[in-house]
């Protein structure tokens, strides 16, 4: 092969191929140019609000310290929604577009669930940290407090999950929200009613029925369900649509009676014991040893809004830890003179399944009221029944309701299932079931442990999540994240607020 | 080492056959290799590597440049020490204001400045626990050398920062957790200013360690395997209750003896060993073991001596003790142990047989002999240091590596008093916060207790 010939050839070649590759340039100059001009365009905050016209968002946002500040700087939609440029910001761009865009087209803005869009886990997923980042890069300005600098200690120094992100804490800098306090509430719990009559004794108990437990010196009275004693099947088989592998093997189990709160523990009796045993001002860590001690030291006072501003009176409390139900328990027991507790998570599962074998104590499997899964989304499903007896992701907006508005379990019990999720005073421990697999009577979980179980799910869950036998456990670590205090607070959690109790009273302790 | 790998890249590419237009390429390569490898070798012996390790420089002096004018705020020994050593640091540097609790101390201090030619104005010297705030606010100040007793320290860092001062900060720079973490948050407010913060952990400014750290960080003792940190020596100063103190003056003038104030001598003079120890190690324990005592002191609540086991993970521990008792087997040093030699830190390393493996060699004095020590003393290399950094724009902020060596001190501390074993990420966390609500002089209602390690077993 003649090398002269070929190199001439490509030089021939190359002559036309030059006026293409200049063509193809100036094209390509002009689709950036363009698409360049398409980008801007699209992310100007006008665009944006063209189709994001949900009343709060444009309004919440100029009222917000990104908006309205000192320093007569906007922050625009894009530099918080979108990442910076040049870290993927194109890419991210076209998802959320693509979003968007089939939203407008295919969705009714009126039946969006708003409210669970702005909390902490799906703001997540459309607010940037590394854009915050981009703009706020000196984390310790001059001056910042020394509550502030203590917080921004434990953000840089959390190395390892659950690692704290910018909106844990700052949440509404972007879309103002009048009902969050960003401050310790000293306050909390204090205003509560106080002209009605107080009662002086507890309710004196001579049978085995149910009964309207009264706490003595406050106003606070609350239901209790005689749960008769019994045989049940815990736990799903194999075959139970959705169900999880810590909910088997199926184990028979034996219960005597006790009696179980109707609802789980409200604001008016959380708020009770809190006003009776909280000590103001005192440092958390502070542990009292000497079991000899008979007063009951009760929570700290809570940061914040612990019932995120949606009321409290019966609507279940929430956010407080595990050890705070269980000092709760303790306290009302002092004070009644019977003894409650937090049930164990085989009472739970009896009292909720109510003598059903079923995935749920109603008619329904959980593949028909799941959301997951793309047709679900798409088509809908009948989910009459499930909402009138569960308060879940398809029927809560992403709050608590009232007791009232639901429908009782067989045994004469509410919320179970949803609302809240409900501690149990055993530990949790994926193999519980097959570690005892014959008849047992009133088994209690591992004698050690670190998280404790907690079962029913909550207004977050789905449909699979509220089953009879689904069950979870306690995350203390994520759920204590963004506590700025050092040590963190053993009596509310900062950022868990689906989660609560029930009390059980024991049967032998009164007759 | 680095010149040779230079030199052989250089060569290489010049000994091509090169056409004219790789000629030009390789030529501009060759310069800014050539170039590079001059600046890499021109300053290898001190500036790069020193700053590749984070090693302050080694000065003869303060350059020139600016006038720097300084606040002292605690004119007590070290305060009027430390204003000396930062005027004898270098030109045009001057001590402009006093503060000071009490005014004999103030006075004390104006007097020897003013012995010096350098009086310092009336107006520029104030007493009681807002001195230091108004002290700050003297516009003209540029720097402010906080010397007190270490409880005060954390609020007189915070003040200083907030009013834009660079730092001179004695040891230790805290005694609890709560302002050890105040330290560290103003470090980094500091950082973000662009204030420069020296600390008074000299064995970090003193040559002689310097250029023995730079020997095991080479490898010269192979991987350190353990350690030992001591300062062992016989009782110090205190002061006894005269007529008409009140508790608080009481308290402050016999500092020393008092957990609140001091820290008691793990921190007070014991960190300068544990700050060798972590800054040889590269990192602070994981957790700490250790026992103390009290036994012949006759005032104050604090121990007489620490035996502290830091546990610094993989199995490397430092065994770290302190003693202040007469007629002991005194002394003050460490021991770091490897894999290939052992060192003392400061001028030796051994190789495991016990033979010299290398020693650093001190200046010579007049008559040619070696002295047994540096030149400049630390106490004043430490304030070099600080005004280079300022008038060269060279940063330098130590308070956190100081906070966080502190506060290994403080696990040490802890460890002892309450006979648990104490993690570092516990004792980050703590809510510990010694001292009165409120500081003002007075009658204060404290307990002092000497601390009494474990629970007794409930019978």
């Amino acid at each position: 092969m003649n090398i002269k010939d070929f190199i001439n050839r490509a030089k021939n070649r190359s002559k036309s191929k030059i006026w293409i590759m200049t063509f193809g340039a100036l094209l390509g100059l002009a689709i950036l140019a363009t698409l360049n001009t398409v980008s801007s365009y699209t992310s100007t905050d006008k665009y944006c609000m063209s189709c994001h016209v949900h009343p709060w968002a444009e309004e919440t946002w100029k009222l917000s310290s990104h908006h309205n500040n000192r320093t007569g700087v906007t922050i625009h939609c894009v530099e918080c929604h979108l990442p910076p440029q040049g870290e993927g910001y194109l890419l991210a761009k076209v998802k959320h577009g693509a979003k968007d865009v089939y939203g407008k087209l295919f969705k009714d803005s009126a039946k969006i669930n708003w409210e669970a869009k702005k909390m902490l886990e799906n703001a997540k997923g459309f607010t940037y940290e590394a854009s915050c980042i981009k703009c706020h890069q000196n984390l310790f300005p001059v001056t910042l407090s020394v509550n502030g600098s203590n917080a921004h200690l434990a953000y840089i120094n959390t190395k390892e999950d659950p690692k704290p992100n910018c909106i844990n804490c700052h949440l509404n800098v972007g879309h103002f929200d009048k009902n969050v306090k960003h401050e310790h509430n000293t306050n909390f719990g204090v205003d509560a009613a106080a002209s009605k009559e107080l009662f002086t004794a507890a309710t004196k108990v001579d049978k085995f029925a149910n009964f309207t437990e009264k706490i003595p010196g406050t106003t606070v009275a609350f239901d209790m369900v005689a749960i008769p004693e019994g045989t049940f099947n815990m736990g799903s088989s194999d075959d139970e649509q959705l169900r999880k592998p810590d909910e088997g093997p199926v184990r028979k189990v034996k219960l005597s009676k006790f009696w179980m709160g109707k609802v789980e523990v409200s604001w008016n009796e959380y708020l009770a014991f809190f006003q009776a045993t909280g000590s103001q001002g005192r440092t958390e860590g502070q542990v009292i040893k000497n079991k000899n001690v008979d007063a009951i030291t009760g929570p700290t006072p809570p940061w914040g809004a612990p019932d995120q501003g949606w009321g409290k009176g019966s609507k279940p409390a929430i956010t407080m830890s595990w050890r705070a139900a269980n000092t709760y328990c303790q306290w009302l027991t002092k004070v009644t003179g019977k003894k409650y507790r937090l049930p164990t998570e085989a009472e739970w599962e009896y009292a909720c399944r109510g003598n059903t074998t079923t995935p749920y104590f109603f008619k329904g499997d959980p593949k028909q009221f799941t959301s997951k899964g793309i047709f679900k989304k798409i088509f809908g499903r009948d989910t009459t029944t499930i909402s009138s007896y569960i308060v879940y992701t398809e029927n809560s907006f992403s709050k608590t309701k009232d007791p009232l508005e639901m429908k009782e379990n067989p045994f004469g019990l509410k919320n179970m299932a949803g609302n809240v999720a409900e501690f149990c005073s055993d530990y949790y421990a994926p193999d519980t079931y097959s570690k005892r697999r014959r008849e047992i009577i009133n088994p209690i979980g591992p004698q050690s442990g670190q998280e404790h179980v907690i079962r029913g799910g909550s207004f977050k869950s789905d449909a699979k999540d509220v089953r009879s036998a689904a069950r979870d456990f306690t995350k203390t670590k994520a759920w204590l994240v963004t506590d700025p205090q050092m040590p963190k607070s053993v009596w509310w959690y900062s950022d868990c607020i689906d989660n609560g109790f029930r009390v059980v009273c024991e049967a032998d302790s009164v007759q | 080492m680095y010149n040779e790998r230079f030199k052989n890249n250089t060569m290489k590419n010049e000994s091509k056959n090169i056409n004219r237009r790789k000629f030009l390429g390789v030529g501009v390569l060759a310069g800014i290799t050539v170039a590079g490898a001059g600046a890499i070798f021109s300053s290898c012996k001190k500036e790069i590597t020193n700053e590749a390790l984070g090693l302050p420089p080694i000065l003869k002096g303060a350059p020139k440049g600016r006038k720097l004018r300084a606040g002292l705020v605690g004119c007590g020994n070290r305060g009027t020490g430390a204003a000396i050593n930062f005027i004898s640091a270098g030109p045009d540097l001057e001590i402009i204001a006093l503060a000071d609790v009490f005014q004999d101390k103030v006075d004390g201090c104006r007097e020897r400045f003013a012995g010096f030619k350098m009086p310092i104005p009336a107006e520029n010297c104030f007493t009681g626990f807002d001195a230091y705030k108004k002290l700050m606010a003297i516009p003209e100040i540029d720097v402010v050398i906080l010397a007190t007793p270490p409880q005060f320290r954390p609020e007189h860092f915070l003040e200083a920062v907030t009013n834009k001062k660079h730092v001179f900060l004695e040891k230790p720079v805290c005694v609890d957790p709560v302002g050890a973490r105040l330290m560290i948050a103003t470090a980094k407010k500091a950082e973000a200013l662009g204030l420069c913060v020296v600390t008074g952990t000299q064995r970090r400014h003193q040559e002689d360690y310097i250029e023995t750290y730079k020997q095991v960080a080479n490898g010269a003792i192979g991987k350190l395997t353990s350690a030992k940190a001591f300062w062992n020596q016989e009782h110090v100063w205190f002061r006894t209750r005269e007529e008409g103190w009140n508790d608080m003056e009481y308290m402050i003038r016999n500092w020393n003896n008092f957990c609140w104030l001091c820290g008691d001598h793990i921190l007070d003079t014991h960190v300068h060993n544990i700050d060798v120890i972590n800054w040889f190690m590269g990192k602070y324990p994981e957790k700490a073991v250790g026992y103390g005592g009290r036994a012949r002191r006759v005032t104050g609540d604090q121990y007489d001596f620490f035996s502290i086991d830091f546990d610094y993970g993989n199995g490397v521990s430092s065994h770290s003790m302190c003693r202040q008792v007469d007629s002991c087997a005194n002394g003050t040093g460490e021991i770091i142990n490897g894999t290939e030699g052992y060192t003392n830190c400061v001028n030796t390393i051994w190789n495991l047989d016990g033979t010299v493996k290398w020693q650093f060699e001190y200046p010579k004095d007049e008559n040619g002999n070696p002295m047994n020590q540096l030149k400049i003393p630390a106490y004043v290399q430490e304030h070099m240091h600080l005004v280079y950094a300022i008038r060269t724009g060279k940063y330098v902020n130590e308070a956190e590596r100081t906070a966080l060596s502190t506060l290994t001190a403080i696990m040490g501390r802890t460890a002892a008093y309450t006979g648990q074993q104490v993690t570092w990420d516990a004792i980050m966390k703590s809510d510990m916060d010694l001292g009165p609500t409120k500081i003002e002089f007075g009658p204060v209602d404290m307990v002092f207790e000497t601390p009494v390690p474990g629970t007794p077993v409930n019978v």
